[in-house]
């Protein structure tokens, strides 16, 4: 068992340091016959305590983008930084002791365990980090999801809502610097989402969490700070306090 | 972790429980071999026996040791192959939970801890079942070999205390062995791929698949080689030892096999169903090796061996054939030689009677060693008239007082040696007077007139008109053709290898059934989801079922022709080895056997892929497609 347990970020980083930063990012998919750059020299930094929502057609690479800044895949060329520590070389358990402590991650398809209770899954970074968690710790973060009364069921039990909610607290319960989001409304309805959203937001507003978040649904990428577009692998377009309709219109113009 | 285990246990219970029973089968079988084997070494003869049938009982437990040492070696490599290729299986459908794991924050040392303890908890309660399910298995076994007469009647096999560390110790070694190698391949699982659909990221073929593979394969071949250039006894043991490594190999190389058979499927199944199936073999080529290694086995092991013994007979009756120049045999209780000669008709008689003793080597410091031998003492020129009597070196014409005339198998002897010998009423000393050449039929060893001793023997006639001659020596004894009594031979012969077989064989290949079954189950717990989209998008569940069940016949095809490949080698191997020995060409190929073994393969797994999947369908599949965790 690794019981290397690394400091956590006591307090979001008050420099005006990124809190991801991409450089001259590349990454090919593909043999030579067959490449395809999903990444193509992409410059991008994400500020510290800020929500930014990646836009993009399908194809675009958004989510590669995603992937490359949360050292979940490799890149072809180009560095990643996350909370200051340079990650594009890092070993497979630099990368988990990363995953531990300094981001959290959350999925359209809520991706729990199916065959633990809401608790025992929220737990379960902890316990990977070989911390043995006080009960008390993540019921906290449940309740700070709303789900204070929901701790003992399993998933199969909770509605797409509730799981999404426990998947955000099992991605909050180790204080990431940074949260990712992978489209995490895409799979619910309007009125959950919007719950859902608007917990993301309180997140940033008072604790100063850095999400950065890919989805297609205007209305979600108006719930963020700032807006970026991809087009075939590059940035192309960003908004600042984007609104709904503002979002959708560049979105259509992208997709022409 | 251990605590994570026994959720993911509770959760995955279809998977697990057939790997429970596969470790709980494997301990049984095994535990039941053990104490059958050390049984027999141990068991005493009973006091107050004369000497023939102490002797008689003291060499039905040898032969029972040395076929229960084989099934001893069969139980451990069938057990050892199921419980690593279930556990191997369960890991690969489980890609996905580990991947999720990754990206919570696990290590790679950290799945493999999760693993092992599954397999150390699997083990545990596998061992302790298998240690009970042994016990009935022992009764069968003990029973099937005496009602077989490979042991005397009245042998038992003994429960031991020592038993339940080795029973516990082969359950757990094996379950976490078999996943050990799995999940090191497991925690390679980049958490990436929790996010992906299954299977795409997966590669089938790894570099150590190739690596063990090709070795194994080599190691198969060098094996065969090996096989012809020993021969006789040592080479059906040694063909059993190919068949080991030959299926070792192809399971680690049968990705590569089941894209070669899903083409011609596709073409011999058309339309939509087949088309689908097809794609299904395709994808999920883990899942089809997986299900088609038992299968695998079972038709290796048992066409391999009806093909070895069968060819071993086929090529002793041909020789047989070739030696006898008699037209009529004669069986009778006692000597009646003179009356024989005299009978009308008679033109050539040469007696034989079977003398059974022990041969003497000097093994230096432990002194002497003996083995027991079966010969035949003959008449030199009676014999060379009514056999082909053919020599390597010496006379056969010698064959008088004490000695003997020998083939290869029994010891390296020259001409003029002095063999020390143990026989009842006989000389310690015989001396050897000519080299005989190999041979499959028998005997090992001629002795000389002098040493015929009373009793049951046999006559083999030649006569001027062999339908005058039979009503004369019918008086005498059984008369037979020289024809019909090769052919008795052979029907005998027949008998033992069928009996060999099942006593060798029986458990361990029902064994690989209900492995069959497993592989199934276990394959179909994690298409549940599949099976509902499939069936979201228009298809009937009598289709959905139609087509796992094409799917499953083509999975029956890739472990059989995997099977014969493997067994094919053995019995080419074996074939060659009986070319060198007495010169003839024989294969005989069991297709009666392949035949059964084929028809209860295809039903087994039709019959278990049908009800799974029947069961995985009923519920409405929208459920399923929503949820999915």
């Amino acid at each position: 068992m690794d019981t290397q347990t690394r400091q956590l970020p006591a307090e979001p980083p008050v420099t005006t340091a990124p809190a991801v930063e991409l450089q001259a990012v590349t990454r090919v998919y593909g043999a030579r016959t067959a490449e395809v750059r999903a990444l193509d020299d992409v410059d991008i930094a994400f500020r510290a305590g800020s929500w930014t929502a990646v836009m993009g057609p399908s194809g675009s690479g958004k989510s590669t983008l995603l992937h490359c800044a949360a050292g979940l895949e490799r890149v072809s060329a180009g560095r990643v930084r996350i909370a200051g520590q340079d990650i594009t070389d890092a070993s497979d358990a630099e990368l988990t002791r990363l995953r531990r402590t300094v981001v959290g991650f959350v999925f359209q398809s809520f991706n729990l365990i199916g065959s633990l209770s809401a608790e025992q899954n929220v737990a379960m970074p902890l316990r990977l980090a070989g911390r043995r968690p006080k009960r008390r710790e993540v019921r906290e973060v449940l309740a700070s999801v709303g789900l204070a009364d929901r701790a003992g069921h399993r998933p199969a039990e909770l509605s797409g809502g509730q799981q999404q909610r426990v998947a955000i607290a099992r991605a909050m319960v180790t204080r990431p610097a940074v949260l990712f989001a992978d489209e995490p409304t895409g799979a619910l309805d309007t009125r959950t989402a919007r719950t859902v959203l608007s917990m993301l937001r309180a997140m940033v507003d008072t604790s100063g969490q850095t999400i950065v978040m890919v989805t297609h649904d205007p209305a979600a990428a108006a719930a963020a700070d700032r807006v970026v577009f991809l087009g075939d692998g590059r940035l192309v377009d960003s908004l600042e306090r984007p609104t709904t309709r503002e979002v959708a219109d560049r979105l259509a113009r992208w997709e022409e | 972790m251990l605590r994570m285990s026994w959720s993911t246990f509770r959760d995955r219970w279809p998977v697990f429980l057939g790997a429970i029973v596969s470790v709980c089968l494997g301990v049984a079988l095994v535990q039941s071999s053990l104490l059958t084997l050390v049984s027999a070494a141990t068991a005493k003869v009973p006091p107050g026996l004369s000497a023939v049938e102490e002797r008689a009982i003291r060499d039905g437990y040898v032969g029972a040791i040395s076929l229960l040492g084989m099934t001893l070696g069969l139980a451990f490599f069938v057990a050892i192959f199921v419980v690593s290729s279930t556990f191997a299986f369960t890991v690969a459908q489980r890609r996905r939970d580990l991947a999720l794991l990754r990206l919570t924050g696990a290590g790679r040392r950290q799945v493999r801890t999760l693993l092992v303890g599954e397999a150390l908890l699997l083990g545990v309660i596998g061992s302790a079942l298998g240690m009970l399910v042994g016990l009935p298995v022992m009764r069968v076994q003990t029973a099937m070999l005496t009602s077989f007469e490979f042991a005397p009647s009245g042998f038992t096999a003994q429960w031991r205390d020592w038993i339940i560390a080795v029973s516990a110790g082969t359950g757990i070694g094996v379950a976490v062995l078999g996943v050990l190698a799995a999940s090191r391949r497991a925690a390679r699982v980049r958490p990436l791929e929790a996010l992906r659909d299954l299977g795409a990221a997966a590669r089938v073929m790894t570099a150590s698949r190739w690596v063990f593979g090709l070795f194994f394969l080599a190691g198969s071949v060098a094996l065969l080689i090996l096989v012809s250039a020993v021969g006789g006894e040592a080479a059906l043991p040694l063909s059993i030892n190919a068949t080991f490594t030959l299926v070792t190999a192809f399971a680690l190389l049968a990705p590569l096999v089941v894209p070669l058979v899903a083409a011609p499927f596709g073409l011999v199944f058309r339309g939509k169903l087949g088309l689908l199936a097809q794609a299904n073999l395709r994808t999920g080529v883990r899942r089809s090796a997986s299900t088609a290694a038992p299968i695998m086995v079972l038709v290796a092991f048992v066409v391999g061996m009806a093909g070895t013994t069968g060819t071993l007979t086929e090529a002793s009756r041909q020789e047989i054939t070739r030696e006898l120049r008699g037209d009529l045999v004669l069986t009778t209780d006692g000597p009646v030689g003179d009356r024989v000669a005299a009978a009308p008709g008679v033109t050539a008689v040469s007696e034989e009677a079977p003398v059974s003793f022990d041969v003497g080597t000097d093994a230096g410091e432990d002194g002497m060693e003996w083995e027991s031998v079966d010969g035949l003492a003959i008449s030199p020129a009676s014999y060379a008239e009514t056999h082909r009597a053919a020599v390597t070196s010496g006379n056969l014409a010698d064959l008088s007082g004490a000695t003997v005339a020998v083939t290869p198998s029994a010891g390296r002897w020259r001409v003029g040696d002095l063999m020390p010998v143990h026989l009842a009423g006989g000389p310690e000393q015989l001396r050897v007077v000519a080299l005989l050449p190999e041979t499959l039929s028998g005997p090992a060893v001629l002795l000389s007139p002098d040493l015929m001793p009373d009793g049951p023997r046999q006559y083999v006639v030649r006569a001027t008109d062999a339908a005058a001659a039979t009503p004369g020596l019918a008086a005498l004894g059984q008369v037979m053709t020289t024809a019909a009594w090769v052919d008795e031979y052979n029907d005998r012969q027949q008998r033992t290898n069928t009996n060999v077989m099942v006593a060798l064989m029986g458990m361990a290949m029902l064994y690989t059934l209900i492995a069959m079954v497993n592989a199934v189950v276990i394959a179909a717990s994690d298409r549940r989801a599949e099976f509902a989209a499939a069936r979201v998008t228009g298809l009937t569940r009598g289709q959905v079922v139609g087509t796992a069940l094409a799917e499953s016949v083509a999975v029956v095809a890739i472990g059989v022709l995997l099977g014969v490949l493997a067994a094919v080698g053995t019995i080419i191997g074996m074939a060659s080895a009986v070319r060198d020995m007495v010169g003839l060409n024989v294969t005989s190929l069991p297709w009666s056997m392949f035949g059964a073994v084929v028809a209860i393969a295809l039903v087994v797994v039709a019959v278990s892929s049908v009800l799974t999947t029947l069961s995985a369908t009923r519920t409405p599949p929208i459920r399923l497609v929503a949820a999915r965790e």
